[in-house]
């Protein structure tokens, strides 16, 4: 065993799951609830994976200690004495828990506590909380009563409660209390490795304090590993020594703390960062505005999976356009191709509102005689802000066509038209990732060194 | 000024009968929202928050709960109005927005009907007004695709959606108040960010005035024209978020801020836990858990608030006469955590 390896390693990890199909037919596709994600966490070290609900977090750890089957990849661990092995000539590793079998699995678990959400429904109501702590200790084979006591209420006094709370039953205690306990339990077999999945989000901000500050301590009296997964950016940034970032099922960024929150490398790591509300009543801050939400991982967007609502998307350089005309237009397109333009309800906007406004001159109109033609694109461009004529000629005869089209209810035949000239490198591009030194990496295509040196985005405007 | 505020509490004191004895949940809480003014509600679970803003509208049951004191809304005094009165009120001038999204909500019709339906009780509006304006709200919320959605029902949303849903129904008949209580703590960072931005715009756009129940201090910051901290049903300190954050009075309040994550070198919450609100302590409601609290701070009532700034009111006996407010920021006022101290979470029994 060297110094230098890390405790677990991820590499690829997938969870895919299928959806449709029944008894007799087959899956009609998958959502990629985790795909392909590799990070490690080092001995002692704080590990927080952070994202939006929806992004896969609490998957990976659930794929990770196998509380769910994954589909892909390895997940090496390589503590409990499992030293760092060679790989066996098939090229699997000895120490991939996604190949354990039953009674490494449960040696492996042995080595792994986990710290859960909501620490109300992590314990059996009927049970006093001494027991539900001593259960593992039970599992793992320490018969003596006696002796399972003692430990238990040695670790009751450890997480900052009294031997005396032995026999007490959950409802006696109080949430940060109950997570306490939660905590208690995670460590009652002396493990290497913490997973917590969100182990204050439920909590009060003082009580929260209090978890944190046990956490910890407690981490470094027992040298554990820790993988803190939050949606909370604030308090990942106190207590993690690193931070990966996910974004649909993938990791977008990863880096030292301070690292990420203070030089985000990745669109997504910096709208978070930006959308933090900061204990400063001076200045207000709203951060960068991410639209819509994440899409649907069965069907996520092609190339870069965050370009559909990315405030830093690529602009081709052969575009005569303005860096917001440039966003509105792909948001336009984006739009028609969710199928979100409800054509005949703009038509009758435009027909019932008043009819003021002087007609655009030299515009074809293929549906002849409908004197609110042109209103309802007025109407569609002003409901996408986009401008009455775009500077350059050639996006502009697409976007008129494009227009028209929609209109016509032929979203199919709109997008295809403006995808001709509205589209980014993001969506034809899957970024790889990209080593900003001192182990920070993103996978953003503007990092890409072919992007950099062809300048394709020119900058803001 | 010629109006009246847009609410005003006056000695708000909500109270219940249990086995266990007379809890009084909310004691003695005053405080005023004027139009396009967000007031923000701060403290601990158990501390009132909830009961308070419930008490305004009346939701509480009477009895088992009983709510002294006033509450004057545009200058009505909302205590001396019939049920069916309120009800004309509750939704339409004053809109509330609960925690729990999941109750509050009929899972037997679409979102957008029951959106549509908030609309067209309140005002004339036909079926497809009222439609397009649901789509038009759900958009504005963070509905992503709401054309669509309007047509989903409940149990097809998320959680988050349905929280950002009841806010849309909320506002769907632009109340006069919005009564929010905890709307974006189960919300991701990005979404809250926007439901806070909306709810500025709408503060702008008609002078809306919000009562926002919280315990993030990082949100209060953001959204907050005047803050009021609350524990154990008793106003501790009122003031405008540069006096709460940046010239904290209360003890209470110090410790609160010193949980802010990355406040101060130590975590550490606060020692002790709230009491017993059948059995409240005399004197201060704070004096146990008071790192600072003197002999006098537990006995009779709560100390009288004392005007520490302009619009700036603290309920601590250090700033009595007689008393040296200076030991107060003798430790640091942020995070000045006893640590071995705090590690104890106490019993609640």
């Amino acid at each position: 065993m060297t110094e230098s390896e890390p405790l677990l390693s991820v590499r690829g990890l997938e969870k895919h799951y299928p959806v449709g199909g029944g008894l007799l037919s087959k899956p009609s596709g998958a959502v990629r609830a985790v795909d392909g994600i590799s990070f490690d966490v080092g001995r002692g070290e704080t590990l927080g994976l952070v994202g939006e609900s929806g992004c896969g977090k609490s998957t990976a750890a659930n794929s990770i200690v196998r509380l769910e089957e994954p589909t892909g990849g390895e997940v090496l661990f390589h503590g409990g004495g499992r030293g760092g092995r060679t790989r066996n000539d098939d090229g699997t590793h000895p120490n991939d828990v996604t190949r354990f079998g039953r009674k490494e699995l449960k040696a492996f678990r042995r080595e792994v506590g986990m710290i859960f959400q909501d620490p109300a429904s992590s314990f059996d109501p009927r049970m006093s909380v001494g027991d539900s702590i001593a259960e593992p200790l039970s599992v793992h084979g320490l018969d003596d009563g006696r002796r399972r006591r003692a430990v238990v209420e040695d670790l009751l006094g450890r997480v900052g409660l009294a031997a005396a709370d032995y026999g007490r039953y959950p409802h006696e205690f109080s949430g940060g209390q109950k997570q306490r306990l939660a905590l208690a339990r995670a460590l009652v077999l002396n493990p290497e490795l913490i997973v917590a999945d969100e182990p204050v989000s439920a909590l009060d901000m003082s009580i929260q304090a209090d978890v944190l500050g046990l956490l910890d301590r407690v981490q470094s009296e027992f040298g554990l590993s820790l993988l803190f997964i939050s949606h909370d950016m604030s308090v990942v940034r106190e207590i993690c020594d690193r931070v990966a970032v996910m974004y649909l099922g993938e990791i977008v960024e990863v880096g030292p703390t301070e690292a990420v929150f203070e030089a985000p490398k990745h669109p997504y790591t910096e709208a978070l960062v930006s959308a933090i509300p900061t204990p400063d009543p001076r200045t207000t801050n709203r951060g960068i505005e991410l639209r819509g939400s994440v899409p649907d991982p069965a069907d996520p967007p092609d190339g870069c999976r965050f370009h559909t609502r990315c405030h830093a998307v690529v602009q081709p350089p052969d575009l005569d356009l303005d860096r917001a005309t440039w966003r509105r237009l792909l948001e336009f397109r984006l739009a028609i191709e969710a199928g979100e333009i409800d054509a005949g309800a703009i038509e009758e906007r435009a027909r019932t509102a008043v009819d003021g406004d002087e007609r655009v001159d030299g515009d074809e109109r293929v549906d002849g005689g409908e004197q609110s033609g042109s209103t309802a694109e007025e109407r569609l461009r002003a409901t996408f802000d986009l401008p009455g004529t775009v500077a350059d000629p050639a996006v502009e005869d697409d976007l008129a066509a494009a227009i028209e089209a929609v209109l016509d209810g032929e979203d199919g035949r709109a997008a295809e038209r403006l995808r001709s000239t509205v589209r980014t490198p993001c969506e034809r591009r899957h970024p790889e990732s990209v080593d900003h030194g001192g182990g920070h990496e993103s996978a953003c295509i503007r990092h890409d060194p072919e992007v950099r040196a062809a300048r394709e985005w020119p900058a803001e405007r | 000024m010629t109006d009246p505020p847009l609410l005003e509490v006056a000695d708000l004191t909500t109270s219940f009968e249990t086995d266990a004895g007379r809890l009084v949940a909310v004691d003695g809480l005053d405080f005023t929202v004027e139009r396009g003014e967000t007031v923000c509600l701060v403290g601990e679970s158990g501390s009132g928050k909830t009961v308070a803003t419930e008490s305004i509208t009346r939701l509480i049951d009477e009895p088992p709960g009983s709510i002294e004191g006033t509450v004057r809304f545009r200058g009505r005094d909302l205590g001396e109005l019939s049920e069916p009165e309120l009800r004309s009120i509750r939704g339409a001038e004053i809109a509330h927005v609960f925690q729990n999204p999941q109750d509050a909500m009929n899972h037997c019709y679409t979102v957008g009907w029951q959106i549509a339906e908030a609309i067209r009780v309140h005002e004339d509006a036909s079926r497809a007004t009222a439609r397009a304006r649901a789509v038009d709200l759900l958009d504005r919320v963070g509905i992503a695709n709401a054309a669509a959605r309007v047509d989903d029902y409940p149990h097809e949303f998320s959680g988050g959606q349905k929280q950002r849903a009841m806010i849309a129904m909320a506002l769907a008949t632009e109340p006069a108040l919005l009564i929010a209580d905890e709307p974006t703590t189960a919300l991701d960072v990005t979404v809250q960010a926007r439901i806070l931005r909306l709810l500025d715009d709408l503060k702008a756009e008609y002078g809306m005035g919000v009562l926002f129940i919280t315990h993030d201090l990082g949100v209060v910051s953001e959204i907050a024209d005047r803050i009021v901290v609350l524990y154990a049903g008793k106003a501790m300190e009122r003031g405008d978020p540069v006096d709460i954050f940046e010239r904290p009075a209360h003890p209470y309040t110090r410790r609160l801020l010193g949980c802010l994550p990355g406040v101060g070198s130590e975590h550490g919450g606060i020692p002790g836990s709230l009491p017993d609100p059948t059995d409240p302590p005399d004197g201060c409601r704070f004096a146990p858990r008071c790192d600072h609290a003197v002999e006098a701070c537990s006995r009779g009532d709560q100390p009288a608030e004392i005007e520490v700034g302009p619009g700036h009111w603290v309920s601590c006996i250090h700033y009595h006469e007689g008393y040296d407010e200076s030991v107060l920021s003798a430790e640091g006022a942020l995070g000045a955590a006893t640590d071995g101290e705090s590690e104890r979470g106490g019993s609640d029994d």
